[in-house]
């Protein structure tokens, strides 16, 4: 773990070191003259030797002082702080109920394996990814916000429950929607995967009904990759959402970065990219000793 | 052999023979939804070639029809029937009052009236309806899909190779040699995979810019892990495999063995992989143009098309997101039931 | 004996894409007997697993049975009954018991759990009684600590526990009729002597019947009641077993019964199928005279000295474990004589052989091939050697390149070495060393999928000719191919032998293999040699426990019953 975090923060440093614009001209805005762009970059330690530059950036992370946003001057760290419940509030819930239906629907799919309602299922799934996700929500918000008006187009508010009940509603619907096709195709690949093993023709010929193979010896098999799958999207919930913030308006931390990107504001950006970093690294270490729990034939190392 | 019989085996196949691609060929020939799929994404790649070649939809940016003209079918909008609101407030036998008095400019209108006269201005008077209608510029919706086209199906298609080819030398290597440099290749993928890809996607874009060059890249550079870990995969399964262990004991080289004896039997998981690449890269390079991380400001993406069609419903004008929804779908749906047609008839487990 | 099942008029036929059917079984008939066993004997392709499997309709989903197939169990007709029906069948009155136990068995539930759940579908345990009932079939079966071991999971036991594990789950309702598909083709020779001794005992306590699959003889003989010889879907013979084997009616029985090497015999060629098919049934002339092995040279041609490999594994963050699969091995090879390698899995035979080729790095020792050491030499020396010590892999499906053509396959070698002056010289090679092989002309322009694995192991060979070599290691060179075709691949690298002298180093866990073709011997165990001398005397009068244990394991047929009996 600690050598890829090395190599993160090496790698976001270079990256805004030697491809990015000069960060004292961003700061200083278009009209600033070159004895402010100097004192600029006095202040940030531009004239520094890099390895300097590079020792600051790494206190910065474990300090967990990141100094202010170079567009609003807010600091740092309250960003997170002060947008990380919304992204949560939704968020969260998308991805339990996208991860439960999911499962459902892909069993269902895969009891029926052959038919001709799986060939169908898998067209329509087919189509329904071919239509871009920006698509869903445009037809989406304008349907049920604007025209029928069963839910706000946009708003976010300062009450959880509020927020949980009324304003995340439609984006929640709306992208557990979208998700249910690629999810359902991939977590149905698992559960062929695993029917056509051998001990499933052992499990025949004990004499355990097919509804008890795919419910009980399939699907304990099968929840191992499903797993996996769901750690992997875990880290991606924090920055995913951007879509979904941008449209209906949540202060989120999707949002936030994806502003950051437009107004070359590289504090927040380097700084989301290596916290989410070590955030996935935590989450693939929590993951792996869940693992042990599902997949009896993992060893703890 | 995991079903309750046997292999079974069949009888040799008759005297010509097959290799992979030949017998993938074939297969895919009597696979009909494969084969309808495969002329639809032709089609498309034509109408491409025509338009980057300037053929068809070069005038996209010319704005030839009224403002939000709808399509065709549906006849031109209604001009403004009703009464004016505010006529009563102006009585029809009203003169123009005279204002030369006060108003400065006053003598220089009979000037500016001559020159005026003297100016031709050649304006084609615009359309009132188009195929797909028009965005509220008056461009044509139809131009602007194809151009749209273009742009997205070549972007997703060049980043595909992109990742790809970075995806399989490393994965090549790291899968092959192993060792240090296994290792090394193995930290270079934790990094770049402990970053969510839109993520990285969005550090790439603030300091890289926009521009169809650097999506490319962009998309390129973040996707290229997938490739990466398949290629590995693979090659250690077949590192170990007896064939090439064959070709090392009659004295092939590394080189040979990795290029000439693994890769070709690697090719088809990558060609597969690469298809998958394509369909996801459009997707993405759609949501970057819509935010305005993608194409330059004068370059159509259906990503562009989208984002104006977001204020345009509201108003009831449907057209342009029907068009460029139609347009990717079509494609997207098609190609993507190619890829599984492809994978279907490349399938070892059926030989 | 009267009759437990009785199967009638079965034809059995896979669909294949959307045009094509294949027909597995045409129309054959069996009974198996009430208390007895009966066998049905074949190689791949046969038909014999798709047969028994039909009886509790346990196919995949693309196979269609005949209309006119019948299939009765116990007087009941199993082909009218309903699914529902069936299931109540399955693990109680019929129980069947697969060839691959690792893969067979669910590897993220225990086996205490998998025993209990037969148990729970078709009896009323529950709670203790449940648990108890399976801690006693654990120890039925021979489970070593049986209550360590109930809440172990597959992967933690060893084949053979795993094979009593699916046994005592087959037998834990006390099945009248027990299907055993192959159940000990994937397991060690001593395991499997166990394993049969264990299915002979509980067959004759529970006064079950067994309809046993297998493509081994020898190993029917000595547990068979009846024998049902099968080839390519029908029924070619059929009889008590005393019958089958004393006095064989049918040619392709005979032919089956004679190809495999025997101990007691050495023929300079074995009889092979085609021969007894063509003759009429009669053994050809050539199996008369016995093979005599070239004399033994003063000198040693390789000689290999302290060969060791140690791999080590991380088994902790900062923990190492060292096995040594190879511990100080040293012997000789001598020009134009066979060295028989004999082993069980996980006794080194395979490592050793790929350390005389470097194609695993030996940890220590030296390979002295006339005076000079291979292990010490540079990659770019090595390559002059490399032509001269060749090897032939067990698997082959997998030591050709699919994507290579045959022409391919044959002619890379000679490119790398330098051998034909140029491409058509060394195409025109290919073509006749395809044809010393025994294949084709016209095989150059096929891809390795479209022969048979007889005929790949001969591409195989080929390939290693074209390079001339002189020693030839054969990795389990047979051991996956039917025994029909093992005979021509054995002859085949004996005529090999005779023409170009070549020395051989042949590996395999046969003994009766090894013994047919090997000079000198060396038995392995766990990385050591335990013994060794001449194949004959080993055989004759084996000093070594070991040595021992493996001799007695060997299945001997007919004959050999009557012996442990």
């Amino acid at each position: 773990m600690i050598p890829t975090l090395a190599g993160v923060i090496l790698f976001v440093f270079f990256l805004f070191k030697f491809f990015g614009g000069d960060p004292a001209e961003i700061l200083g805005g278009l009209l600033a003259t070159p004895e402010q762009i100097q004192a600029i970059r006095q202040q940030l330690g531009l004239n520094d030797p890099w390895y300097v530059q590079l020792w600051i950036f790494v206190k910065s992370i474990f300090t967990f002082n990141w100094g202010n946003s170079w567009a609003t001057g807010e600091a740092i760290s309250n960003i997170f702080r002060t947008r990380l419940p919304a992204t949560l509030t939704v968020m969260l819930p998308i991805l339990i109920l996208e991860t439960v239906l999911a499962i459902v629907a892909a069993m269902a799919v895969a009891y029926v394996r052959g038919s001709l309602t799986d060939r169908a299922i898998m067209v329509i799934t087919t189509i329904a990814l071919s239509i871009s996700f920006l698509v869903y929500i445009i037809v989406g918000q304008w349907l049920f916000g604007f025209y029928l008006g069963w839910f706000p187009v946009q708003g976010w508010s300062d009450s959880f429950w509020t927020n949980l009940t009324h304003y995340a509603v439609l984006p929640i619907i709306l992208a557990v929607f979208v998700s249910l096709a690629p999810y359902t195709r991939l977590y149905r690949s698992f559960f062929l995967d695993e029917i056509n093993q051998d001990y499933v023709r052992t499990a025949r010929a004990k004499g355990v009904g097919e509804n008890r193979v795919l419910f009980v010896h399939v699907l304990r098999n099968a929840m191992i990759p499903v797993l996996t799958n769901l750690a992997l999207q875990l880290p991606g919930v924090f920055v995913g959402s951007f879509l979904i913030e941008t449209f209906f308006s949540i202060p989120g931390l999707g949002r936030e970065v994806l502003l950051a990107v437009n107004r070359s504001d590289y504090p927040v950006i380097q700084a989301m990219t290596v916290y989410l970093a070590v955030l996935t690294m935590i989450i693939n270490l929590a993951a792996d000793i869940l693992y042990r729990a599902v997949d009896p034939r993992v060893v703890l190392k | 052999m995991s079903a309750a019989v046997e292999a079974y085996k069949l009888p040799p196949e008759p005297a010509r023979s097959r290799g992979v691609w030949a017998t993938a060929w074939r297969r895919l020939k009597s696979d009909r939804v494969g084969m309808v799929s495969l002329a639809v994404v032709a089609v498309f790649v034509l109408m491409i070639l025509l338009s980057s070649a300037g053929l068809v939809a070069r005038d996209w940016q010319k704005e030839v029809a009224v403002p939000d003209a709808p399509p065709t079918f549906m006849g031109p909008k209604a001009k403004q029937t009703g009464t004016d609101p505010l006529a009563d407030a102006v009585s029809k036998d009203a003169k123009p009052v005279d204002l030369s008095d006060i108003d400065p400019l006053a003598p220089k209108y009979d000037e500016w009236k001559e020159r005026a006269a003297k100016i031709q201005v050649s304006e084609s008077p615009r359309a009132e309806t188009l195929p797909f209608g028009a965005d509220r510029l008056g461009r044509n919706v139809l131009d602007k899909a194809v151009k749209g086209a273009e742009i997205s199906i070549f972007v997703g298609l060049f980043a595909a190779v992109l990742a790809t080819i970075i995806g399989t030398i490393l994965g090549a290597l790291s899968g092959y040699v192993g060792g240090k440099v296994g290792d090394f290749l193995e930290w270079v993928y934790n990094v770049f995979t402990s970053i969510p890809d839109i993520l990285l996607i969005f550090a790439f874009a603030a300091v890289l810019g926009r521009g169809i060059g650097t999506v490319i890249l962009i998309l390129g550079l973040v996707g290229w892990t997938g490739m990466y870990r398949l290629v590995r995969a693979e090659y250690i399964k077949h590192s170990n495999r007896e064939y090439v262990k064959a070709a090392e004991a009659i004295g092939a080289s590394h080189l040979a063995r990795m290029f000439v004896h693994i890769l070709p039997n690697v090719s088809h998981v990558v060609l597969v992989r690469m298809s998958l690449y394509v369909v996801g890269f459009i997707k993405a390079e759609v949501i970057l143009s819509f935010l305005g991380l993608g194409v330059p400001v004068d370059q159509v993406s259906w990503g562009t098309m989208l984002s104006e069609a977001q204020a345009e419903l509201v108003l009831g004008h449907w057209w342009q997101l029907a068009a460029a929804t139609i347009f990717m779908a079509t494609f997207v749906t098609a190609f993507s039931l190619f890829t599984d047609a492809l994978r279907d008839a490349l399938d070892p487990k059926l030989r | 004996m009267s009759t437990l099942v009785s199967v009638q008029n079965l034809k059995v036929s896979f669909r294949l894409g959307k045009h094509r059917v294949v027909d597995a079984v045409r129309d054959i008939s069996f009974d198996v007997p009430e208390n007895g066993t009966l066998a049905l004997v074949g190689e791949s392709g046969s038909g014999k697993s798709v047969s028994a499997m039909s009886i509790v309709r346990l196919l995949p989903e693309n196979a269609i049975v005949g209309a006119d197939s019948r299939i009765s169990f116990a007087g009941r007709d199993l082909r009218a009954a309903s699914e529902d029906d069936l299931r109540k069948i399955r693990g109680k009155d019929i129980s069947v018991i697969f060839q691959e136990p690792m893969t067979s068995l669910n590897p993220v539930f225990t086996v205490g759990w998998q025993i209990a759940e037969v148990l729970k579908l078709h009896t009323d345990l529950a709670g203790r009684a449940l648990g108890d009932r399976v801690l006693e079939l654990m120890n039925e079966v021979g489970i070593p600590e049986p209550k360590a071991r109930i809440d172990a999971y597959p992967h933690e036991l060893s084949g053979g526990q795993q094979q009593r594990v699916m046994i005592a789950m087959a037998i834990a309702c006390e099945p009248k009729l027990l299907i055993a598909d192959e159940p000990t083709t994937a397991l060690d020779v001593t395991v499997q002597r166990q394993i049969l001794e264990l299915m002979a005992r509980l067959r004759a306590k529970h006064r079950m019947s067994m309809l046993f699959i297998s493509h081994d003889l020898g190993l029917v003989g000595e547990i068979a009641d009846g024998v049902v010889v099968m080839r390519d879907g029908t029924v070619r013979e059929s009889g008590p077993v005393d019958q089958i084997f004393a006095s064989p009616r049918d040619a392709y029985t005979k032919a089956l019964l004679a190809c495999r090497p025997r101990l007691d015999v050495k023929p300079r060629r074995l009889p092979v199928i085609d021969d007894f098919m063509r003759n009429g049934g009669h053994a050809p002339q050539i199996t008369v005279e016995t093979r005599q092995a070239r004399a033994q040279e003063p000198k040693p041609l390789v000689e290999a000295k302290g060969l060791r490999k140690e791999y080590r594994l991380k088994t902790g963050l900062l923990k190492r474990k060292t096995i040594e699969a190879v511990k100080d091995a040293s012997f000789a090879l001598y020009r134009g004589r066979t060295l028989g390698v004999v082993g069980e899995s996980g006794s080194g035979k395979t490592t050793v052989g790929m350390m005389l080729m470097r194609l695993t790095q030996a940890t220590a020792g030296q390979v002295l091939y006339d005076g000079t050491d291979l292990l010490a030499l540079s990659d770019r020396e090595m390559m002059a050697y490399r032509r001269r010590i060749q090897i032939i892999f067990q698997n082959p499906f997998a030591s050709l390149n699919p994507r290579f053509t045959v022409g391919q396959i044959l002619t890379e070698p000679m490119k790398i070495h330098g051998i034909g002056a140029s491409d058509n010289d060394r195409f025109e090679l290919a073509v006749a060393l395809s044809k010393r092989v025994g294949l084709a002309e016209d095989s150059i322009h096929k891809y390795p999928h479209e022969f048979s694995g007889g005929q790949r192991q001969r591409i195989a060979i080929a390939r290693c000719l074209s390079m001339k070599p002189d020693v030839l290691i054969c990795d389990e060179s047979v051991s996956a191919l039917d025994v029909s075709v093992q005979a021509t691949v054995l002859n085949l690298l004996l005529d090999l032998q005779d023409e170009f002298g070549m020395t051989y180093v042949f590996i395999s866990h046969d003994l009766a293999v090894v013994k047919y073709m090997a000079d000198d011997m060396l038995v392995m165990n766990q990385g050591a040699i335990v013994e060794r001398g001449s194949a004959d005397a080993i055989y004759a009068d084996p000093q070594n426990e070991y040595t021992r244990k493996l001799m007695t394991a060997i299945p001997r047929g007919f004959a050999g019953r009557q012996v442990r009996t």
